[in-house]
Parts: C-alpha cells; structure tokens; sequence
C-alpha cells in the first residue's frame, strides 16, 4: 500500500492540524498507510557550523525518505507557516535532502474563516526553495475553517461536503504520486544540484 | 532617537549581525542603534507558553522603548528563519511589542538575492494583527553576496551601496516621525537629541562633530567678527562689544537652537572652573554628544516641555557644588519674533552670593521652616535634576 507521512505542522498539545491529519489516517485507511510525525521538542535550528543533524531529525528524515509522499498539515500564525514547522524545515534541508522530488500535498486547520490561506501559500514558496525542491501537488490546497467546531466527539469530521472534497482532493493527491514517480529523469540530477547548493 | 536593531539570526556567524554593527558604528550621528540577538528565546509553543521568560521580556523591554525597529534577516529556504519566526510569534501571542511600532527591514544573504524572499514574508508577517507593526513601504535594503560586501574591518565596501543604505535610514527616521503623527503620540518620545535634521539657520555641510565646526562653519557663512558692526533690537554693537557684553554676564549662558544643535556658550572661564564646564570644541556639537546617553531621556523631557509650550521655564538646583553654593540651572525657551519655539537658553547661576548680600542689605536672617517644600521640590524636579547633573559633569 501507498506510504504516507502526514507531518503534523503545530508543537501545540492541542492541534486541529494533528486531529485533521488523525482522521485523514483512519478515514483513508484502506487507500493509504499514513504514519504521522511530530515536530515537537526540536532544538532551535542556528545553521551549526559542523552541519551536525539531531538524531531525531535524521530519524524523521529517513521515514521520509522511505515514504511515496507527505502530507503537511500547518496551522497559520501571524499569516505565516508557525516557527516550529518552519524549524523542521530548515533541519530537514541542511546537508540532507529528504524532500528533493518528494509529492506534497498541503493541508490546513484554522480557527477563523480564512483556514491557513496565507500560510499556506508561503508553505508552497518554501518548499519549492533549492534545499528542498518537493513536488507540491498543484490546485489549492485543503483549507479547514472553524477548526475548533469542525469535528465531532469521536473526532470525526462532521461537514459531509468538507469530508467530500478532502476524499477527492486525497484520490487526486495520490495520483499526483503515482505520476510522479513517472517524472524521475532529473532525480538524480536534481539530488546532485541539491547537495552541491550548500 | 533610540533604535533596535534585531539581529535575525541564531548562527554564530551572520553577516546580518555584521550589517546592523555597521549600520550602529558607521550611522551613529543619525540615532542609537542597541543591538538585540535572538539566540537565548525559545521556540514558540502554545503549549509552554514563555511569554514571561526573561529573554523574550528582555527584548520586549527594548522594543517598547525604542522609537523605531529594524530587523536584519537572513533567508532560509524562501522565507524567515524559524527563531526570527519564533521571536514575533512571542512579540505577538500575550504581549504586542511590535504594535504600531515603525518597522525597516534589511537583509543580506550569501547569494546574489539578498534575502528578497525573506523580506517579502517578513512584511506580511509584521502586517498581521497580532504584529501589527508599521513597516516602511519601499526602500529595500538587500545585501548580496554578503561574503565578499566587507573589508576586515566590517565596514561595507561599495560607497554606492553605503550612500544608498544612508538614504533608506534617512528616510525611515522621517518614516518614525510620520508614523507618530499616525498614533497621536506625545511629541515627548520624538525629540531628536542627534539633530539629523535641519532648520533655516542650519550650517549644512560642515561636520557637527568636528572639534573646529565653529572655524569651519564661520567660512561656509562668511561670519563677521571683529569691529563689524551688527544691528541690534535695540542698539548697535560691534562683535567685539557684543563679546565683552555676553562675557560681563554674572552667569554661564548656552545657546541650544530649536534643532537641538549647541551653538554658543559665553566662554568666561577654562571647562574645569565652569559651573557646568563647556569646551570650546563642544561648539556645533548635537545634544545628544554633550550629554551621557543614561540622561538622554531627561534632556528630551526638558525640552519637550519648552517645545510643547507646556512652560516657557524649566528650573533645577544642582547639589553637587557643596554647601557655599547654590546652582541653579535654568532652561529658559527662546522664541523668534512670530513666537515660534526657536531652542533653549541655559543659564547658570549661584544664588547664593545673591542672597548673602540681599540678607546683609536688609539686615534679615534666613530662618529654617519645617513645612518648606525644599524636600519636596528636590524630589519633583530629580528628573532634571540628572539631566543637569549629567551634562555639567560629562561635559
């Protein structure tokens, strides 16, 4: 089955984001093995000038690496991607290059109407920077308003039409991955630009 | 003015730190820049919240202080780098620091975009509500190729790109100036100790700082001297006579004017015999360099209150003369003919011969009087108190 890693985008304790991202693991189940992964208690990224790697970053990197593609789900703060996810992005692109060619669909939680817009659209610029050169599915991606009274109390959730273009936006995501793995000319190629970049 | 200069970056090697100590060292004449670095602040969480830690306080402190920010940020991977990220989500989640607070941004980067990403994030990101800082639109600063932009000094080396940087903090001195306009603030935070701009009587082009400013800035004006005479309201003196005038006075005068740049002193005795010493050298120098900068906020208090009109007098006994003297400085405003505020004439007196000959005339004794506010008007007036204290002392 196809492997995915849905990468939990808040260090908070309570996340719509993480409840979003649980839910898309049960609800597509049968079409996808979604392992999650936090990004909580990461030390501050300050670019060391040994480029020595956390080990539970290299840990991330590697299920990463060995995943078909990732969903990012990110909250929105000061109309930005959150500093933590920001954090595991620039670890996960220094001297190591999980994310070179890697599908990316994103995903957002908000507590207001506008449900991640703007981080959102700065989360595609920053993937697609050198270091970490992912695929990021094209289209919108998922926005999720009102997170807070999104689900119900067996965390599913409960917007019929939400759940109804999620399901199509995931199909579509994961033939989105399926045609990338066509587009794997200028992998290698890719992977090498990538490394000599730093 | 007082500046904070937020150094981007955690890295123990930032060209961005090296672009703000330039921008402290090399613009120093055009306000105070205090360096802020981020490294100690903890990644933000929700779930931890640390808004009352000691380092976030500690910049939120200076940010509140300070009459502008600018932010120099590197670029990681198109956009801001987590910790500068992770400072404004804790300048923004409890406590609003950056609300209303004129922002500049600046940035250099290894490569040849110098940070152009990063700054367009970073505008948005201050343009949030919970930010809500007030960012200069245009003047970009982007420093390229970072790497080769410093001499070992760390003065950057291009003159273009040094004229270009001093044009873009120019403008965001002015750019502080119209935003305060914007908040209706007390005029009080906004007098510019350093005299960076100018007024009608302003000698442009002559180096306020330099020892012999008066020598130079005479030339530039083709000033009289001598036996010239000089019309008056009401008589006719020569220079000469108007020297020996201002000389004979029984008190120390300062001359600052209205853009706070000290210009004259009726120079009587060498600095070390001064009530509050002047040296010749002193002459064209801003206020802000005859003062120590911990005293900084009681000069701008000072005149503020002249300025503002709120008192056309400003009044402090300095204590430090000892017993057989009384010395009184008095900040007294000056205003041209239309009534305009036109800067400050300091006078300083001992009252003490004044009143042992009054005592004498009268044959009056002075009496102490438990209920005299003499207590009390120390204390009142201990704000300028320091200002006095700190200039006659410094200078």
């Amino acid at each position: 089955m196809v492997k995915i890693i849905g990468l939990v985008g808040s260090n908070s304790d309570h996340s719509t984001n993480r409840m979003l991202l649980q839910f898309m693991q049960r609800h597509f189940a049968d079409q996808a093995k979604i392992n999650l992964l936090e990004i909580k208690d990461l030390p501050v990224f300050n670019k060391p000038e040994d480029k020595k790697i956390p080990e539970e970053v290299q840990i991330m990197a590697e299920k990463i690496e060995a995943a078909d593609g990732v969903v990012i789900s990110t909250p929105e703060y000061d109309h930005s991607v959150p500093a933590a996810l920001l954090n595991a992005l620039h670890w996960l692109s220094y001297g190591i290059h999980p994310f070179v060619d890697k599908p990316v669909m994103i995903t957002g939680a908000s507590y207001g109407r506008l449900g991640t817009s703007r981080a959102q659209a700065h989360l595609r610029q920053v993937l697609e920077a050198p270091e970490l050169k992912a695929r990021v599915m094209p289209g919108s991606g998922f926005l999720l308003s009102y997170s807070l009274q999104a689900f119900d109390e067996g965390n599913n959730l409960k917007d019929r039409e939400e759940v109804k273009k999620l399901e199509k936006m995931f199909t579509d995501f994961l033939s989105f991955v399926e045609i990338c793995k066509q587009l794997n000319k200028a992998y290698a190629m890719n992977k090498k630009e990538v490394e000599n970049f730093s | 003015m007082k500046i904070v200069g937020i150094v981007g970056s955690n890295a123990e090697v930032s060209y961005n730190r090296q672009l703000l100590k330039f921008i402290k060292n090399h613009f120093h004449s055009l306000f105070e820049l205090d360096l802020v670095e981020i490294k100690d602040v903890p990644m933000f969480n929700q779930s931890n919240d640390q808004t009352y830690s000691e380092p976030v306080q500690r910049i939120h402190r200076k940010i509140t202080n300070a009459d502008g920010v600018i932010i120099a940020t590197p670029e990681h991977n198109y956009t801001v780098p987590a910790a500068l990220k992770s400072l404004i989500e804790w300048l923004s989640y409890k406590i609003h620091s950056l609300e209303n607070k004129p922002v500049m941004i600046v940035g250099a980067s290894y490569f040849n975009q110098g940070t152009s990403r990063a700054q367009v994030h970073l505008r948005q990101i201050l343009n949030a509500p919970g930010v809500n800082g007030i960012v200069m639109p245009g003047n970009e600063f982007l420093l390229g190729n970072a790497k080769e932009a410093f001499d070992e000094n760390g003065n950057l080396k291009d003159q273009g790109t040094v004229e270009f940087l001093k044009s873009c903090l120019e403008k965001f001195i002015r750019f502080i100036n119209v935003v305060s306009v914007l908040e209706d603030k007390p005029a009080a935070l906004l007098e510019d100790l350093h005299a960076t701009g100018t007024i009608e009587t302003t000698v442009e082009g002559v180096d306020m700082y330099a020892e012999d400013w008066l020598e130079q800035a005479a030339e530039k004006v083709n000033a009289v001297e001598g036996n010239t005479y000089v019309k008056l309201d009401r008589g006719l003196l020569t220079v000469d006579q108007i020297n020996d005038f201002l000389r004979s006075m029984p008190m120390e005068l300062t001359f600052v004017d209205s853009n706070n740049q000290f210009l004259y002193y009726n120079r009587t005795l060498p600095a070390e015999e001064m009530l509050a010493s002047r040296t010749p050298g002193q002459v064209g120098n801003p206020l802000a360099k005859c003062h120590p900068e911990k005293v900084h906020k009681s000069v701008e208090w000072v005149i503020q209150q002249l300025r503002s009109g709120k008192t056309d007098s400003v009044r402090v006994h300095v204590p430090t003369h000892g017993p057989d003297k009384f010395v009184v400085h008095t900040y007294k405003a000056m205003y041209d003919q239309d009534g305009n505020y036109a800067g400050v004439n300091e006078y300083v007196l001992d009252l003490k011969p004044v009143i042992d000959w009054y005592l004498q005339q009268t044959g009056q004794k002075l009496v102490g009087n438990p209920d005299a506010v003499s207590g009390a008007s120390v204390k009142g007036s201990s704000e300028g108190a320091d200002t006095v204290s700190g200039a006659s002392v410094k200078a």
